[in-house]
């Protein structure tokens, strides 16, 4: 068994020749007022993305998702800032660089695609003119090449009339084309990493398996990280998947592992809120409580406030464990 | 690498394609047209409301007649005054007269010296524009990329200091800085002269009174502006492409930012020609605010309705060109409206 392929079946992290992104104990934290411990809003995330593998980033809002994407690009809102960790680019160390340096890998080695399509695009600017403006910015060519890459960018998302949509204002386009020229402008540098970010979220049911289907079709060699909280999206386009919770990874392992054998109570517990269709159950069980805020010192397993299964020892921070064929940070773990 | 499949299939179901909104974006001229026909029928209506509360508010405040008399007038000369410039007749009759001259630009003959009133506006105009112009440059050359700069990292210290600076200027009353001007560089430093138009200096000093007290404003608007527009998810996407600080501040958040700051700089041109009262009256400015002065004290009612029937047209015709602004600046306001 190569590397990969254990690293695949077991969901562990293992460095390889074809990791393309390592990330090792990130800790992305924000000065609180007044107070000396910050609020890490990303606790120590660890993992690999080996090329031609799309990771799953599950969790509630607030689990530190989305940040720990942020800080893949180095753009963290401020004043939160990566304060330990590595993460690697192809064995490049990307975490430490000067902006001038960090600026050529963003759109061009990772490329991303935000939430909100609505908000996403700048609405006094043409669509051409904010794609060529990346274009222009990455690759050494003129504008009219440039604006030739544009057109056929937007035609490879299967945006009709791509031509006239380049002259194209943002609020011209509905919620779906707009998120393809998001989608093209991620992808118009041909990144080697595609992070994107709640994709599909903000887009009706239809426009939302479109999309899907635009990821799983015609990016399927892509090295991805899909953040969602939606088990379903996870379930349709990723290999592996990271369960985070307040800013932990808690459980990771291969899609099919973790989703027919989750060990994690928080884990469990995302699942049996997921409706589903292949499955007769009587209802859809919620999990009670919420997620610690920004607020909340967090001592011990994060959740075991909401954890039906805690006991004493959950006092302790569990850490992250071999459990049949996954990792998962529970000192009670589910199934077998 | 992950170049896109090209040869995949993604299957749009039909009708997807079609059923996206067709909005169409109408040419900048085309739309600018639009705009201004729909406002010079309102600039009509306008011009006719001033024109009639014109005439009527100097009916209302004072005998024509016995102005022109002036203090030693008996009742045979006010009569003979009277006649001559038709103030015997009805109110009516000379109501719609005024009106018809109106429309020709003929408000009659300046009471003080005979002399045309539309003339003696129109003489001052040039004088009168000189300094609108050097303000209004002066006034965006200094508030845009001051409101930017301190918009684009508020809670730096420095910025914050300069916030506060500005804030302090926009309370202090344009005269005074006028006053201090002049004590400073006319009286002790003897570098600028302070009265009248006599060249390129003596437009620094009233120019820069002008836009001191605007510049303040449209600074602090652009500021918040900008600081508003760098929050917003465009910036994040385009920072997410690589572009630099300047791209983010410069190429994208200012065009939005000036989206909110037109309406105000509009207004604020608009208000010049005949706003600049006070700055015209501090440095002896032979412009169109110190004519009215002059005029509304010796009762020259002529010249305040033909200076109050010109401004009423620069406004207008300022408001209309903020509008083109916008319309150049927001896409938005150039859909077709099915």
């Amino acid at each position: 068994m190569t590397a990969i392929q254990e690293a695949a079946a077991t969901g562990r992290s293992v460095a390889t020749a074809d990791t393309i992104l390592a990330v090792k104990d990130v800790v992305v934290e924000f000065p609180r007022p007044r107070q000396n411990v910050g609020f890490r809003a990303v606790n120590g995330v660890t993992f690999n993305l080996n090329r031609g593998e799309t990771l799953g980033l599950v969790g509630e809002s607030g689990s530190g998702k989305s940040m720990t994407a942020l800080s893949l690009l180095g753009i963290v809102p401020a004043p939160g800032k990566i304060v330990e960790g590595s993460i690697s680019l192809r064995g490049r160390r990307i975490d430490n660089l000067g902006l001038k340096e960090m600026r050529t890998i963003r759109g061009k080695d990772i490329g991303m695609v935000f939430q909100d399509p609505m908000t996403g695009l700048n609405p006094v600017r043409s669509v051409g003119a904010q794609l060529t403006e990346s274009v222009m910015r990455h690759q050494n060519v003129t504008r009219a090449e440039a604006e030739e890459i544009a057109f056929r960018a937007l035609d490879q998302v299967s945006i009709p009339s791509p031509r006239d949509r380049l002259k194209a204002f943002p609020h011209e386009l509905s919620g779906g084309l707009r998120q393809r020229v998001m989608i093209s402008l991620a992808l118009i540098n041909h990144p080697e990493v595609i992070i994107a970010d709640e994709a599909t979220t903000a887009l009706d049911a239809t426009i939302q398996a479109q999309i899907l289907d635009l990821f799983r079709l015609r990016l399927t060699k892509a090295t991805m990280i899909i953040i969602t909280h939606d088990m379903g999206v996870a379930a349709e386009i990723c290999d592996r998947i990271a369960v985070m919770y307040a800013g932990r990874i808690v459980e990771t392992g291969t899609i099919a592992e973790v989703l027919s054998n989750p060990r994690h109570p928080y884990t469990v517990g995302l699942l049996a809120a997921v409706p589903r269709f292949d499955i007769r159950r009587p209802k859809l069980v919620p999990i009670p409580g919420v997620p610690p805020t920004a607020e909340d010192i967090i001592r011990g397993c994060a959740f075991k406030s909401r954890c039906k299964f805690a006991q004493a020892k959950c006092d302790e921070r569990p850490p992250l464990t071999h459990l049949g064929g996954r990792l998962a940070s529970c000192w009670f773990p589910r199934g077998a | 690498m992950t170049d896109i499949a090209k040869d995949a299939k993604v299957a749009v179901p039909a009708g997807a394609a079609g059923s996206e909104r067709q909005v169409e974006t109408i040419p900048v001229f085309r739309r600018t047209m639009d705009q201004v026909k729909n406002r010079v029928i309102e600039l009509l209506c306008l011009l006719f409301f001033v024109s009639t509360l014109l005439f009527f508010l100097l009916r209302l405040t004072g005998d024509p007649a016995a102005v022109l008399a002036g203090e030693t007038g008996d009742q045979e000369q006010l009569a003979l005054i009277r006649r001559q410039y038709g103030l015997d007749q009805p109110l009516w009759y000379q109501y719609f007269v005024f009106l018809f001259k109106a429309i020709q630009f003929d408000f009659g003959n300046s009471l003080a010296n005979a002399q045309s009133a539309i003339g003696l506006v129109f003489e001052r105009l040039p004088t009168s524009f000189t300094l609108v112009g050097i303000a209004f440059t002066a006034n965006l050359l200094i508030s845009i990329p001051a409101g930017a700069w301190l918009g684009s990292r508020p809670d730096r210290t420095g910025r914050k200091l300069a916030a506060t600076a500005v804030f302090v200027m926009q309370g202090i009353p344009g005269y005074i800085v006028g006053l201090l001007l002049i004590q400073v560089f006319a009286v002790e430093l003897r570098w600028l002269p302070s009265i009248g138009n006599q060249g390129p200096l003596s437009w620094i000093m009233p120019a820069t009174t002008v836009a001191s007290f605007q510049a303040p404003h449209v600074l602090r608007v652009i500021s918040a502006n900008v600081a508003e527009a760098m929050r917003e998810d465009y910036i994040r996407t385009a920072r997410a492409n690589g572009a630099s600080f300047s791209v983010l501040l410069w190429r994208h958040a200012l065009k939005n930012a000036m989206l909110g700051a037109t309406a105000l700089i509009g207004a604020q041109v608009s208000f010049l020609l005949g706003g600049s009262i006070i700055t015209e009256v501090i440095f002896a400015w032979p412009g169109l605010g110190r004519l009215m002065v002059t005029s509304v004290q010796t009762l020259d009612f002529p010249v305040v309705q033909a200076a109050v029937f010109v401004i009423a047209i620069f406004v207008y015709t300022a408001i209309m060109l903020t509008d083109v602004v916008f319309i150049m600046i927001d896409p938005r306001l150039r859909r077709q409206r099915a």
